[in-house]
């Protein structure tokens, strides 16, 4: 019997335009499509929900931009989303959204669908930062579509912001975090800019049209983000995630703490009885190939049992409660601090790690360099 | 055919001077090759050297010429153009009795011309001169002859004005060639005698040996004794080039041709070795025979360290056709096991490296390259050392000598001064200054050749904005003040970029080194020192500050696969990297002691 996926995933690849730092995959709006696309996922859904346990206590929808979706469909995709919950358990449900797309119909949408937690793209509140990462949306919507979803009656709100912006002084982001911190959010989530391949932005940084932020200052915004936001109440439980007590995203918890969860749409990942899997990235594709009744994975990999406890190390290190050396043992038979003696003693050496008799963590600095750190353990 | 009617000749010329064109138009000429047939560069049958523009190998030509209503029988026997083959010039030099020396009139005498002709002048040959490429607008034919007259002491009145490209001057050229190239002498009734001047290696027959009789006569089914080697073969076949493979059964003295012998391996003939009857042998070899010496030295590492297997096949494929480079196993603690080669020069170095990546698709790190030094021991004992990690301990060395070139360089006279400083900065030794026209000097120089390894050439062309040209020669060991500079990478000394090099200029290198170390090695998580030192002296220190900001702000929505694939990518780069002291070393690194300095 298959274990019980408690966490959903359904991917909504559609914005009004695409940002140019963003490498998720998103096209741009087609209203044709989309129909065609939610019938696709409410399908790949049911078929699930066929050969495995579903019991949600988290559903996101992410995307591209879910709150593009016509009201209606919005409404279909949800209300089928919200079947899957488990009754007995309390049930997070979030959604993503963008400023500028969300109408008090599309808020009373998502409410009416069960939404009860939505995440809002906000990245900035400076006009040209926004330019830079190539936003559409006014630093005063954020805060509009912040008092809508409220109104709506949505439970909690999450902003996302972006630090290290091409041109970005310490203060102009110190302003953005207090502009977002004025908005009264449950939760933040922080990210410095990634570069990513194949994005425009990245060929902006080759070509010399857009500078890095020194690496040095980056970090000192980083910083800076732990430390102004903790003054706030915002624990930091995870490297880019900060969030008011008791307001952490379970959804995203899971992913670090490498449980199952089921992931539906367009490139949409998923983790179900021990396969990884990766949809299509193609809406196009994914929906005829629902339609013809065929798999949407483009790949699958089955990861055997040290493989996993290497990729557990890999995410749970990213959180601030570490990796539990119970739970660790409980799952792959063997603690950690023994498993991986060599890789941690280097690093505790170095003033990255440190290890106390529940859990294996990064310190403040080991957190910086997370990736350097995380590398030794895969 | 009669001794008379022979006439055997090199072309020799700077590069670029015009030697291949001119010689394309004299097999047109002779009619063994059609215009339509007629490729640009018949001579050069490489790849690689037709890119260069460089004759690798020396072949030779036998074509009927008509000259006047006779007909003659022209050998041109190619030689190769750049200094590295010096040796092999000489041999081939050896087989002729005279040389056309083309200069081109836009260029003037070039530091090569004045090589090649010092070179035939010392094989005894009867020069021409030819000013070639007269029909181009910045042609100043007049005034290259008298070049020519002036650094050379041919007198003008013999010069040859041509065209190769046209045509033109090419009639008469042929006639000098005729009236002023002796030709052979030697007795077709004696006992067998010649040259080995070039050899080439055949997928399908062995070594083919070009060989100039220079006495007696060679036949197919003969059994010959190459002196040198004391190794004897049957003559399986015999031929010249027209410029196609043209089979005959003997050749006398006075001509040139091929043989094959049966003969596996380049490796079994030794270029200016002489053939001679095995049952008759002549009473003693030709003069010349001198195995070629490899001043040059690098390693070579399998780019992967688990194609060891293919580098070592692919040099030894390699020096099937190539016998004048030399490798042997070597291994680093930076860069594990590989090979130590020698070399004629920088330009054959660079001509091995290609090929072995071109022909052999085999990727290498090849560390910096070095001379030769010569270590004078305690007990008396003198021996050579490749790399820095040969040399013995300081205590058993009374003496440490380096190899020095002379060297000429031709230049506009506008760029002497910025030469002589350049001269300064690599310690040479300023010998002779001659003016070949008001605007032309050349200059004759010592030079350590450790100095001139890097980059010299470069900086020459770039302070005479491309107009200087130089030649070099090793001539011999001079006792120096010279030290071995260690490198050391977070408290370990690196032994791939260890150097011995002189005590005035190791404190300079040393901070190149070091600064170009910093920026090739990727920050780590700690503090890396990096020092370069003589002995237990540190002369030069740099830090690698710690990485301070290495992390991946989001999980990509769950795609925890694509998360786990880019750390393993970083953690595969890192495979690719040598790991010293716990510091992980690119390749491109090893190459830091390459720095050009300025």
């Amino acid at each position: 019997m298959s274990e019980i996926v408690r966490s959903i995933y359904a991917h909504v690849p559609f914005c009004h335009t695409i940002c140019g730092y963003c490498d998720f995959y998103s096209e741009v709006l087609d209203r044709n499509a989309v129909t065609p696309l939610v019938d696709a996922l409410i399908a790949e859904l049911d078929a699930y929900a066929v050969a495995t346990s579903i019991a949600a206590d988290t559903i996101f929808v992410g995307g591209g931009t879910p709150t593009t979706l016509p009201a209606v469909e919005l409404r279909r995709l949800l209300t089928r989303l919200a079947q899957c919950a488990n009754s007995e358990a309390s049930l997070e449900f979030t959604s993503e959204a963008n400023p500028a797309t969300v109408t008090p119909e599309i808020a009373d949408a998502l409410v009416a669908g069960g939404v009860n937690r939505v995440s809002i793209g906000a990245q900035s509140f400076d006009k040209s930062e926004l330019r830079v990462l190539e936003r559409i949306h006014h630093p005063p919507q954020v805060a509009q579509t912040v008092a809508t979803c409220r109104a709506a009656g949505v439970d909690a709100i999450s902003l996302d912001l972006i630090f290290g912006v091409p041109g970005q002084s310490m203060n102009a982001w110190l302003s953005n975090l207090q502009a977002a911190l004025a908005l009264e959010p449950d939760h933040l989530s922080c990210y410095g800019l990634t570069y990513e391949r194949g994005t425009p932005l990245f060929d902006q940084l080759a070509t010399g049209v857009v500078t890095r932020v020194e690496s040095e200052l980056e970090a000192e915004m980083f910083e800076a983000t732990i430390d102004t936001l903790a003054a706030h109440g915002f624990d930091q439980y995870e490297i880019s995630n900060f969030a008011k007590p008791g307001r952490e995203c379970r959804h995203n918890l899971r992913y670090w703490r490498n449980e199952p969860y089921l992931g539906i749409g367009p490139s949409a990942a998923g983790f179900v009885d021990g396969v990884r899997y990766k949809n299509v990235p193609d809406t196009a594709a994914y929906v005829r190939a629902s339609r013809l009744g065929q798999s949407a994975r483009i790949s699958e990999e089955r990861l055997d049992a040290a493989a996993r406890s290497r990729e557990t190390m890999m995410l749970e290190l990213r959180l601030r409660e570490g990796v539990a050396r119970g739970r660790f043992a409980d799952r792959f038979g063997a603690d950690p601090a023994a498993l991986f003696r060599d890789a941690i003693n280097r690093h505790l050496s170095l003033g990255l790690l440190e290890v106390d008799a529940g859990a294996v963590r990064l310190t403040r600095a080991g957190q910086l360099v997370a990736d350097s750190v995380i590398a030794d353990f895969i | 055919m009669d001794q008379s009617r022979i006439r055997n000749f090199s072309i020799i010329a700077h590069i670029d001077h015009g030697k291949s064109t001119l010689a394309d138009r004299l097999l047109q000429r002779s009619g063994a090759i059609s215009e339509r047939q007629m490729r640009e560069q018949t001579l050069d049958d490489m790849e690689l050297e037709r890119e260069r523009g460089i004759t690798i190998k020396a072949s030779a030509v036998s074509v009927d010429m008509p000259v006047d209503g006779v007909s003659y029988m022209f050998n041109l026997i190619d030689t190769p153009g750049h200094v590295d083959f010096h040796y092999e010039v000489s041999r081939a030099l050896a087989a002729c009795d005279g040389a056309l020396l083309v200069v081109d009139a836009t260029q003037g005498v070039q530091a090569q011309t004045v090589a090649n002709a010092y070179a035939a002048v010392e094989n005894d040959l009867h020069i021409i001169p030819v000013v070639n490429k007269i029909d181009l607008p910045g042609a100043r034919p007049e005034d290259t002859a008298l070049e020519i007259e002036h650094v050379l002491g041919i007198p003008v009145d013999d010069v040859q004005f041509v065209s190769a490209k046209s045509g033109d001057g090419i009639e008469e050229m042929c006639r000098s060639i005729v009236k002023l190239i002796p030709p052979p002498s030697g007795d077709r009734a004696g006992h067998l005698q010649g040259l080995v001047f070039d050899a080439v290696y055949d997928e399908y027959r062995g070594v083919v040996c070009f060989t100039r009789i220079s006495q007696g006569r060679i036949r197919k089914g003969q059994k010959i004794l190459l002196m040198g080697r004391e190794r004897q073969y049957v003559v399986t076949e015999l031929g010249k080039m027209r410029p196609g493979r043209v089979v005959v059964d003997s050749l006398a003295a006075g001509e040139a041709g091929y043989f094959v012998a049966s003969i596996k391996t380049l490796a079994d003939v030794t270029v200016g070795d002489t053939v001679t009857d095995a049952l008759n042998p002549a009473a003693e070899p030709m003069p010349g025979y001198d195995p070629p010496k490899q001043v040059v030295f690098c390693d070579f590492y399998p780019a992967g360290g688990e194609e060891y297997d293919e580098l070592r096949d692919a040099l030894s494929r390699l020096s099937l056709n190539d016998a004048s480079f030399t490798f042997q196993p070597q291994s680093s603690d930076a860069l594990g096991f590989g090979f130590r080669c020698g070399f004629l020069g920088l330009l054959h170095m660079d001509i091995v490296q290609e090929r072995l990546e071109r022909e052999c698709g085999v990727d290498v790190v090849q560390t910096a390259p070095s001379v030769t030094y010569e270590a004078q021991l305690t007990s008396g004992e003198v021996v050579r050392v490749e790399a820095a990690g040969d040399l013995p301990s300081i205590d058993k060395i009374a003496e440490l000598r380096e190899p020095i070139i002379e060297t000429q360089i031709i230049t506009p006279a506008e760029s002497v001064g910025s030469i002589m400083k350049l001269a300064d900065q690599r310690r040479g030794i300023f010998k002779k200054q001659e003016y070949l026209s008001p605007q032309r000097v050349m200059l004759t120089y010592e030079f350590p050749f450790n100095e001139i390894l890097y980059d010299f050439y470069d900086r020459l062309k770039s302070v005479t904005r491309g107009y200087g040209t130089m030649d070099y020669h090793v001539i011999g060991f001079r006792t120096s003040d010279l030290v071995k500079m260690d490198i050391l990478v977070n408290g370990k000394a690196v032994d791939a970029l260890s150097v011995i090099l002189h005590r005035s200029t190791a404190d300079r290198r040393g901070r190149k080194i070091l600064t170009r170390l910093r920026q090739e090695i990727a920050r780590h998580l700690f503090e890396i020192p990096l020092q370069a030192a003589i002995g237990s002296r540190v002369i030069a220190r740099e830090t690698i500050k710690p990485l301070r900001k290495n992390v991946t702000a989001k999980c990509y929505g769950g795609d925890v696969t694509r998360k786990r694939k880019l750390l393993e990518k970083q953690k595969a780069g890192k495979k690719r990297m040598k790991t010293i002291g716990n510091v992980d070393i690119p390749q491109k690194a090893f190459m830091a002691v390459l720095e050009p300095e300025d």
